[in-house]
């Protein structure tokens, strides 16, 4: 990093006049930077490669501990304002004004970033206490986890330098997905200038961190407004249904919606009380003892007098006499089933094999329908050559080979892992701090009519991360999708001076089976 | 117990040149009447004077006139003793006193001690499945079961697996009803809310696969039902069947026992039946044989008939054609499909590889729309209108009303239906019945 002044020079720090000599020699420098070349990869201690390193060391630290000449009549002078984190210009800007800054007050600002991006360039001189501060000194004081790192700044730099224009990014500026979906004008330059204002009356001009709680809990707010929206949409088809249903007898089978609308509903739950000790029922247990139960079974070896039924049991607390059943035996349907002799062949096939199924241990042992009818699964299993010890685990193979599908279907059933889109379900996804869009970059090309009031659509958004992160997961770049909308979100990854960019797109894995 | 004291009779009330007759019941007996079926035929109106009646479990109203249409066959039992009049002429009234009403109590005192057993251990109530040949009196049992069931303060649940004379909805179609209070002495068991689901015709044997999926369905949603909802899984079901007791039709006995986990089995006057049940359930079925009543009247095929007419006449104009108004208008064929479940049945060798021929049975036909249209029942799918892919989920959709075809004009491509709701339609999937419906009247 270029540093303007040597620690060791006794001279006055701030109005050091060179001689025309100096100067002289100062212009005539080569401004070449120092090409660094293919990289070796392995330190194999040959002396060509010490020399060359060394001597390309010596480039970097000469080119760093030169010192910088500029114009003072080219400097802006700017005063760091330490509470409010900005810097306030006190001579008139210079053509960096067109995109960078802000004014407020009739005075004007600049972002940290942005002065120490206009001190490395040579184009500003901040003063703290009447003290100009070295580019160092920008570094120290200037970047911080209020305004931005390191890394954000070096992206900032970086894509300064390629010409770009680069604004933070205002999450608050940004269109809802509501907003959005109703295709809303976008009121651009008001919220820019209220943008100012908010910055002149609040002290931290960062409105990322200390107003992200807020703006999230907007943009959710307007996020349930779509959901809302979206079942009203669904209720109107089955509005329409009711309206048919109820109009004479009432003989269709509605929908639940349209039945809760009635007020009765075939999913009618009791009330709370009864609710808890619903999920219990073991719904299949045979937890009946018909010996103590009194069907009056003609079939059965009943005989006598069936007694008095309780009349707690009887409806209207009827009280009612015993009943003579073997009176009744006597009348009960013995006539032979008229049928043809064809009939009668297969019937008689048809005794012949089967029998009893409650001869079978196996069925005996069952206690009720749900036993009986995994013992009925097995033997069929067992029957059809299904390989059981697949099957009768908890985690069961996807597919049934005995049940033919064509091959697409097929490929949709075992497809375990849906595909998404980025925009899908992100709206509902709740913020977070770990991944945050920095800045807004729009082309260089368009800076000759850019304005900082009505910067337009920008090119991409920038998010900053380090090489040490770990790579955001499906949840984190669905965020940022949905916070940038229809702007590509760019992932700009530092490894210490080198930034390299990524980005995330939509794209469809290939299908091999055509219908 | 006869009554004492009423003396006057017909001078009291001077129906409109109706002959009354009055009878006076012991206790357990019932008075049987028959009104004339056809068109001329006069209506008969019931009254309890003194004591307590009821009508296949329904109460009687003490001095409230009940009117029964041509066609009525009704019994008054009595508990207690008591003394009705008839207004009107009957074709046949008596009073008989050899009626299985006890058993059939009885019948209801160990469900009852079921549904207490169930409450109490936190079980589900009491699935119990009424079977017998035609013409036994099953719906009968079921409405006094289902009936009683009520007045004790349980919340039953009615499934209705009749198709040919369904008690809640058109026939050919197979529903599940809960039921809130007991049946009306006239009308039958309110009809709110249904689940109906679209089966085409009016035996089961059509379509045997279709008629077991359909089963299958209705006891899916009915235990899901039971999971939310405490009161009708203590309630429990009670299961009316159809006639059709041999070869597939008892199969489908089975099936529908095994789908519905029933506990309890009713065999109405048909030992070979229940011998048959009792080999093929398991142990843990209870099978009981009932007798059927004296008073139970065959019907002839056209009584049938006209008993499926007079229920879908019900759908569209309400009780005895009065109580609602349906629509006429105009459907284009564009907008609607029209689908057929099942297609006709192919021999094995040429079907695809891997496939059998259950698949053809639960298969949607597309219907084209023509002349031959005219007079089908046509069902409203609540399927969601979907493109090819939604095709799937038809059979198994729930079915949200139905619309009778009653004119197609081939030239202009549109069809004029029979709605009991005005324009447009619900949902765009119609399925076809085999049942045809004339509004003549």
């Amino acid at each position: 990093m270029a540093d303007k002044h040597k620690p060791d020079t006794d001279r006055s720090f701030f109005s050091e006049i060179l001689s025309p000599s100096e100067l002289f020699a100062a212009r005539s420098r080569s401004h070449k930077i120092p090409i660094r070349g293919q990289k070796d990869f392995f330190p194999n201690d040959s002396e060509e490669q010490r020399q060359r390193l060394e001597q390309s060391l010596n480039e970097h630290w000469s080119l760093i501990s030169e010192e910088r000449v500029e114009r003072l009549g080219n400097l802006v002078r700017a005063k760091w304002i330490p509470g409010d984190q900005i810097v306030e210009l006190q001579s008139p800007a210079g053509k960096f004004w067109q995109t960078m800054g802000f004014s407020s007050d009739g005075k004007q600002f600049l972002l940290p970033e942005e002065a120490l991006y206009l001190m490395e360039c040579g184009n500003l001189q901040v003063f703290h206490r009447d003290l100009p501060l070295s580019i160092q000194d920008g570094y120290e004081r200037f970047l911080s986890p209020n305004t931005l790192r390191l890394q954000q700044y070096q992206v900032f730099g970086h894509l300064k330098r390629l010409g770009y224009v680069v604004h933070r990014f205002d999450p608050s500026s940004e269109p809802s997905s509501y907003a959005r979906r109703l295709n809303l004008p976008q009121s651009r330059d008001r919220a820019g200038r209220q943008l100012k204002r908010k910055r002149s009356a609040s002290p931290t001009p960062s409105c990322s961190r200390s107003e992200a709680p807020e703006e999230s809990t907007t943009e959710r707010m307007e996020d349930d407004k779509p959901r809302h929206d979206g079942e009203e949409e669904k209720t109107v088809p089955e509005s329409q249904l009711t309206a048919s249903s109820e109009a004479p007898s009432v003989q269709a089978a509605t929908t639940s919606t349209a039945e809760e609308r009635r007020g009765r509903s075939w999913w009618m739950t009791e009330d709370l009380k009864h609710k808890a000790s619903v999920h219990c029922p073991p719904s299949a247990s045979s937890h009946w003892d018909f010996s103590t139960v009194p069907f009056p079974d003609l079939g059965g070896r009943l005989s006598g007098c069936l007694a008095s039924p309780d009349p707690s049991l009887l409806p209207g607390a009827l009280a009612v006499g015993v009943c003579d059943v073997a009176a009744w035996k006597g009348r009960i349907n013995l006539r032979k089933v008229k049928m043809s002799a064809k009939e009668r062949n297969r019937e008689k096939e048809v005794c012949r094999r089967r029998r009893d199924i409650n001869k079978d241990r196996e069925v005996q042992q069952c206690s009720n329908w749900a036993d009986y009818k995994k013992l009925l699964a097995k033997r069929q299993g067992r029957r059809k050559g299904r390989p059981e010890h697949l099957w009768n685990r908890e985690v069961a193979p996807l597919h049934d080979p005995r049940q033919p599908l064509p091959t697409g279907e097929l490929l949709d059933k075992i497809s375990v892992l849906k595909s998404t889109n980025l925009l899908e379900g992100a709206s509902r996804l709740k913020g977070s701090d770990e991944w945050k869009i920095c800045f807004n970059v729009y082309q260089p090309d368009t800076v000759a009519d850019f304005k900082k009031s009505n910067p337009g659509k920008p090119y991409s958004r920038m998010c900053v991360c380090s090489f040490d992160d770990p790579v955001p997961d499906l949840r984190a770049i669905k965020l940022l999708a949905s916070q940038s909308g229809d702007v590509p979100v760019v992932i700009a990854v530092v490894d210490h001076g080198d930034i390299s960019f990524y980005t995330f797109k939509d794209f469809q894995l290939p299908k091999d089976v055509y219908p | 117990m006869a009554t004492e004291g009423v003396e006057k009779t017909s001078e009291d009330v001077p129906a409109a040149g109706k002959v009354s007759n009055r009878f006076d019941l012991e206790k357990e007996t019932e008075l049987r009447f028959e009104v004339e079926a056809g068109e001329a035929a006069e209506q008969v109106e019931l009254e309890l004077l003194t004591g307590m009646a009821e009508v296949f479990g329904s109460e009687l109203n003490r001095n409230k006139k009940y009117t029964f249409g041509p066609g009525s066959k009704i019994a008054v039992f009595t508990w207690q003793g008591c003394s009705v009049n008839l207004y009107g002429k009957p074709e046949v009234a008596y009073v008989s006193k050899d009626t299985p009403m006890l058993l059939y109590l009885n019948t209801h005192a160990a469900l009852e001690q079921m549904r207490k057993q169930a409450e109490r251990d936190n079980e589900r109530g009491p699935r119990v499945m009424v079977v017998g040949p035609t013409d036994v009196g099953k719906s009968t049992v079921c409405r006094l079961l289902l009936s009683y069931a009520v007045r004790v303060g349980r919340r039953p649940t009615l499934v209705e697996l009749d198709v040919g004379q369904s008690g809640v909805s058109v026939p050919g179609t197979v529903s599940a009803l809960c039921i809130e209070r007991p049946a009306d002495v006239e009308e039958g068991f309110s009809v709110q809310a249904p689940l109906v689901y679209h089966f085409g015709s009016t035996t089961p044997g059509t379509n045997i696969k279709l008629y077991n999926k359909l089963t299958s369905c209705l006891a899916e949603v009915f235990s899901q039902r039971c999971e939310v909802n405490r009161k009708a899984s203590v309630g429990g079901c009670i299961i009316n069947t159809c006639g059709w007791v041999k070869g597939s039709g008892y199969q489908a006995l089975v099936h529908c026992a095994s789908a519905f986990q029933v506990d309890v089995v009713l065999v109405l006057d048909h030992e070979r039946l229940y011998n048959e049940l009792k080999r093929d359930l398991p142990h843990f079925v209870r099978v009981v044989l009932l007798p059927k009543s004296g008073g139970v009247v065959e019907r002839s095929k056209e009584c049938r008939r006209d008993a499926r007419d007079e229920k879908i006449r019900e759908y569209f104009y309400g009780f005895r054609g009065s109580s609602y108004y349906p629509f006429s208008y105009e459907v284009r064929f564009s907008d609607v499909r029209i689908y057929k479940i099942g297609a006709p049945s192919i021999p094995d060798s040429c079907l695809p590889l891997g496939m059998s021929q259950d698949d053809t049975q639960l298969k949607l036909v597309p219907v084209t729309p023509g002349r031959d249209l005219t007079y089908h029942v046509l069902s409203v799918s609540s399927a969601e209108d979907g493109e090819e892919g939604a095709r799937k989920g038809i059979v198994e959709s729930p079915v949200c009303g139905f619309i009778v075809v009653t004119y197609v004009d081939t030239q202009t491509q549109v069809m004029k239906v029979l709605s009991p709701a005005p324009r447009p339609l619900p949902r765009h999937t119609l399925l076809i019945m085999d049942i045809r419906f004339m509004d003549m009247k």
